[in-house]
């Protein structure tokens, strides 16, 4: 659905720094796909998930807001940074209005990364690894996007 | 080409994304389990009324004992459990699915409970001790359930749950020395005190509200009903 809004608006007319930025931010989305996906896998085949660094995944990610309507929201993460990972992608190849829907994506990803943050430090208090590097992922690759957009606005 | 070459690369990442999360999100199936055996038992008469045992309050345990969720939820859940008994192992995502549904509203509580027919329940329930005293009892609590097929047959489990313990970034010297204190013992001790008190003598043997859960109600379905009248009751209080 993406693909068939951008394809009408392409343009090929971009800077090649501007590009490589965006190739920087697919980079960076894919390796939130990953961690996303991870834990959508731990969730579902009911997996624990080792926590060597921070020592809270078993609290953070079995309580009650790991889950959204039934759904997971390492799924719904997994989401997101599919689609911040096709934007980018073609943002690099030249696709403006990608690169125009991508700003309001990638800030919305900071602020809900913001909340779940607030909820590992102040609500469950315990922190799980794997989310802090998703908010890490996020808000790098909100910086990535905003140079991009800066570049090339 | 070079235009449908995003469109080609996107499809291909959501091939493999889609294709991982199908292929290795499968559940883990785990013989013996509460669900199948009371599943069976059900389909042999009829289903049971959800109700649970007399208030049985007993001497206490181990202190702190290891819990999980806030002391003041409604309901208050405690597992006498043993490391190498295949229905606790089947339990273990039963419960874990209940705290992801109920969250705040359940108050987790787990008592080592070894029985003396499992060669490595001790060496188990002190593993997890062990970690706990380094903070991580629900890492390797965790992991010693689901991997309950990889060390049961082993002929030294030692080794195996250093290796967890590494895992989970403890300090495995300390782990090695602490799973054999005497602290580790006593706690097993004041548990295994505990489980008597209460006439617990199987595991997994489930308490709702200091109310004995019969074990087949153990399933998420009927559990959910037994959880559900606790909130109920507690609503109207």
């Amino acid at each position: 659905m993406i693909g068939i809004f951008v394809v009408s608006v392409e343009n090929t007319d971009f800077r090649t720094t501007t590009k490589w930025i965006y190739v920087v931010a697919t980079v960076l989305a894919l390796v939130g796909l990953t961690d996303a996906l991870y834990l959508t896998i731990q969730h579902l085949s009911g997996s624990s998930v080792p926590c060597s660094v921070t020592g809270g995944c078993e609290e953070v990610l079995t309580s009650s807001y790991a889950v959204l309507a039934g759904i997971p929201l390492a799924g719904i993460g997994a989401a997101a940074y599919f689609s911040a990972f096709s934007l980018s992608i073609l943002a690099a190849f030249g696709y403006r209005s990608a690169a125009k829907l991508l700003l309001p994506l990638v800030g919305t990803m900071v602020l809900v990364s913001v909340w779940l943050f607030y909820l590992q430090a102040a609500v469950i208090r315990a922190f799980c690894q794997f989310c802090l590097l998703s908010a890490g992922i996020t808000i790098a690759l909100a910086i990535v996007v905003f140079l991009a957009w800066k570049k090339g606005s | 080409m070079k235009r449908l070459l995003p469109f080609i690369i996107i499809l291909g990442v959501l091939g493999v994304a889609v294709g991982a999360v199908v292929y290795m999100s499968r559940p883990k199936t785990v013989g013996n389990s509460p669900a199948s055996a009371a599943n069976s038992t059900a389909q042999a008469r009829p289903s049971p009324a959800p109700t649970l045992g007399p208030v049985k309050t007993g001497v206490p345990g181990a202190d702190p004992p290891h819990t999980l969720g806030p002391a003041t939820a409604p309901v208050r859940i405690e597992e006498f459990g043993d490391f190498e008994c295949p229905p606790c192992g089947a339990f273990h995502p039963i419960l874990k699915q209940m705290r992801q549904e109920y969250g705040d509203k359940l108050f987790i509580t787990f008592r080592e409970n070894p029985l003396p027919i499992h060669d490595h329940a001790i060496p188990a329930a002190s593993a997890a001790e062990a970690a706990g005293m380094q903070g991580k009892f629900w890492e390797m609590h965790a992991l010693i359930f689901e991997h309950q097929n990889d060390w049961k047959l082993a002929f030294d489990v030692r080794p195996i749950f250093e290796g967890y313990a590494k895992q989970i970034g403890l300090d495995v010297e300390r782990f090695k020395h602490d799973s054999t204190s005497d602290r580790v013992e006593q706690r097993i001790f004041l548990d295994g005190k505990r489980a008597r008190s209460l006439g617990v003598n199987s595991t997994p043997t489930v308490f709702i509200n200091d109310r004995e859960v019969p074990f087949q109600l153990l399933p998420p379905e009927t559990l959910r009903v037994l959880i559900d009248n606790e909130l109920r009751a507690a609503s109207q209080k």
